[in-house]
């Protein structure tokens, strides 16, 4: 997961890592002054929030409120802007860094230039850009980046090779997938900052990772997908809050390709969910949290749900789907379970004594049918 | 073209042969008993479990070590099945490669990926196979099966199929064998970012094994493992049909779907991406799984005939 802006400069800043005085502000007139001038930055899990009009320079105060009331609330490809970091304005040299896992070869990609700014990719292979690979340790990743900032003129080497080395060392401790520093302001007097930061964590660590786990937990509202899995154990995203079919699906892959299977019939999906059946273990809840979320959507009219379980018995899941129903009576819109797997016929007279409240199918296509036609209209 | 292949099939073994001797690690775990029951059940030879800290000498018939060292010294396993929880998956896979295991199959979902990174080094310089993390499993369909993969989804047949997920693999196969088109091959890669055996390293195996006449591609959004398999189609002159499935069109950016390797960050690791390289690599790129289905089974004819080569 890609940490906000905000959240990874605080982070690492608690960890004496310089980065530029400012703050986080979720309404148009906060209660924080800052600076005059200063940026706006819109904060988004994405790459090219400034080239996506999500970044802003304010030179008075009338100014950055006036940002904060244009950002707040619009979404950037697909995010809705919650907040945004105003942050007081840096001078110095734009340089770059950035440490990457090269996840085909297990390595540790460093990329280091003293020229920084928003193109820094579209310039790979000029000169500016100086590229290695390392093994992904700390001490190789320190060689390394010795070894390219060699190709920097002093004194802006020994800063780059400063911030270099307490960069990657941060990389490691949070298990970091990429850290990218862009631009990486130096100072005449030899200092540096961290002018825009994107850091991407490995979500499989968190449980080993306390500082992260803590900050998912404490900003929940801002990860609402992290959040809810650390909670829950399981995936549950909302794709389209104004989506029509909600669903309660298990594997990951076949999951997303309903999801593209629905689109593909013209329909808008409420949520991607990944309940894993092997993980209930005779226990509702978490079929009763996805019922719960889905029923809260306010255009949702249909669900499906669609378990293909290679190992766990259709029958038990069947006793677990009737109880979660029940115990979810605010939830109105029709359901249609698709079930393949061990006990078929037992999962059937289970919903037979159950006074059949759900509509059941055996194939997939028929069951998609089956939860669209209650929603007319783009059906083909 | 021929001898390209012609080549291959005299330099490539089997991916998985199939009289290998497994043990599984984590045996007396809930997980562990119930799959190496199934496992055994499908023919699969489970000659041993590890249990480190378990006193008792056998489960359900299978001899119980203290030690991959021990279980390979008294039983010649040289696969393992690991079926520990995932932060116990780096250490399970440094024993099995110090125990002189050369396949190595890790179900669990979630290890870190940093864990992943230091295996898959350890691997490489042992020359083992790792298969996973996150795999539901391997399979010879009719002779063994490493894993879990669903018995209703398995049937010999003449496709090889391999795959990043295992509920979308369990779909796609299951309405192919219901078609009549079983599988020669089935390897599960899992959905993380790091992993031991990508679909790149497997194409070589389906390219030189006769029995299979097509190979079946499930994808998803993450990473550029389908490019890199495309790249592989064109040095290795694929002749044999590729029928590919990407999941995830409608992914968002930045947002993880259910799988840590399924997140797409710019123009990196789209559908359109992976689509264009494969279709470029001679690959049929589809994006429902009935299409998918459909020019398998007009495509190819379901058993294999005399003139099974190339």
């Amino acid at each position: 997961m890609m940490l906000l802006e905000h959240d990874a400069k605080m982070l690492l800043a608690q960890d004496g890592v310089p980065v530029p005085d400012g703050f986080l502000a979720s309404t148009a007139a906060p209660a924080a002054v800052g600076a005059e001038p200063c940026m706006v930055k819109a904060q988004v899990p994405i790459g090219g929030r400034g080239k996506a009009g999500g970044i802003r320079r304010a030179e008075t105060i009338a100014e950055q409120h006036q940002a904060l009331a244009q950002l707040l609330g619009t979404t950037i490809k697909g995010h809705t802007v919650r907040a945004c970091r105003v942050e007081e304005i840096v001078q110095g040299t734009e340089c770059y860094l950035s440490f990457s896992l090269d996840p085909v070869r297990g390595r540790l990609h460093v990329l280091v230039s003293a020229q920084g700014g928003v193109d820094i990719e579209a310039h790979a292979g000029k000169s500016a850009l100086l590229a290695a690979d390392a093994a992904f340790t700390l001490g190789a990743a320190i060689d390394a980046t010795r070894q390219l900032a060699g190709g920097i003129a002093s004194p802006i080497r020994e800063t780059m090779i400063e911030a270099a080395e307490q960069l990657v060392a941060e990389f490691f401790k949070f298990e970091a997938t990429l850290l990218e520093v862009n631009p990486l302001f130096v100072r005449r007097d030899g200092s540096w900052v961290a002018g825009d930061m994107k850091f991407t964590v490995d979500d499989n660590a968190l449980v080993r990772q306390p500082r992260l786990s803590d900050l998912i937990n404490r900003r929940a509202d801002a990860y609402p997908e992290s959040a809810l899995k650390l909670a829950n154990g399981f995936d549950f995203v909302v794709i389209d809050p104004a989506g029509e079919i909600g669903l309660v699906t298990t594997g990951a892959g076949l999951s997303m390709q309903i999801l593209d299977e629905i689109a593909a019939r013209g329909h808008k999906p409420f949520n991607f969910c990944d309940i894993r059946t092997g993980q209930l273990r005779g226990d509702p809840t978490r079929l009763v949290r996805a019922l719960q979320w889905i029923a809260a959507g306010p255009s949702v009219r249909s669900v499906l749900i669609n378990f293909f379980a290679g190992i766990t018995n259709l029958g038990e899941i069947a006793h677990l789907l009737v109880a979660a129903w029940k115990a979810v009576p605010e939830l109105s819109a029709p359901v249609t379970v698709r079930l393949i797997g061990n006990g078929y016929h037992e999962a059937i007279a289970v919903f037979e004594a159950a006074g059949n409240p759900l509509r059941i199918e055996v194939d997939l296509d028929r069951a998609i049918a089956a939860a669209l036609a209650p929603l007319g209209g783009a059906y083909r | 073209m021929m001898a390209a292949v012609t080549d291959l099939m005299q330099r490539v073994e089997p991916f998985v042969e199939a009289d290998v001797a497994a043990i599984i690690q984590g045996i007396t775990g809930r997980t562990g008993r119930q799959h190496s029951q199934l496992m055994r059940a499908y023919g699969t030879r489970i000659v041993g479990g590890v249990s480190p800290y378990s006193d008792v000498d056998e489960i359900d018939g299978v001899a119980i070590f203290r030690s991959c060292a021990e279980a390979v010294s008294a039983t010649g396993a040289t696969a393992s099945v690991v079926m520990v929880p995932p932060l116990a998956v780096l250490a399970a896979i440094r024993e099995a490669i110090s125990a002189g295991i050369r396949l190595i199959v890790t179900i669990a979902e979630g290890m870190p990926v940093a864990d992943a990174v230091v295996a898959l080094e350890e691997v490489h310089a042992a020359r083992v196979r790792w298969i996973g993390p996150s795999t539901p499993g391997i399979a010879i369909p009719g002779v063994l099966k490493l894993g879990f993969l669903p018995d209703v989804s398995l049937a010999p047949g003449t496709l090889g199929v391999m795959a990043k997920s295992g509920t979308l693999s369990y779909e796609v196969c299951h309405r192919l064998v219901g078609r009549g088109f079983g599988q020669s091959l089935w390897v599960g890669v899992g959905g993380d970012a790091v992993k031991g055996t990508r679909f790149a390293d497997i194409l070589p195996f389906m390219l030189a094994d006769p029995k299979t006449r097509g190979i079946v591609v499930i994808g998803e959004i993450g990473g550029s493992e389908e490019e890199e398999l495309a790249a592989t189609m064109i040095a290795l002159r694929c002749t044999k049909p590729v029928f590919a499935l990407i999941a995830g069109r409608t992914a968002r950016e930045g947002i993880m779907m259910g799988h840590a390797g399924a997140l797409i960050l710019g123009n990196v690791g789209t559908v359109d991406s992976k689509k264009e390289a494969l279709v470029g690599a001679g690959a049929q790129v589809f994006t429902r799984i009935q299409e998918l289905v459909d020019a398998v089974t007009t495509g190819l004819e379901p058993k294999a005939g005399e003139n099974t080569c190339c």
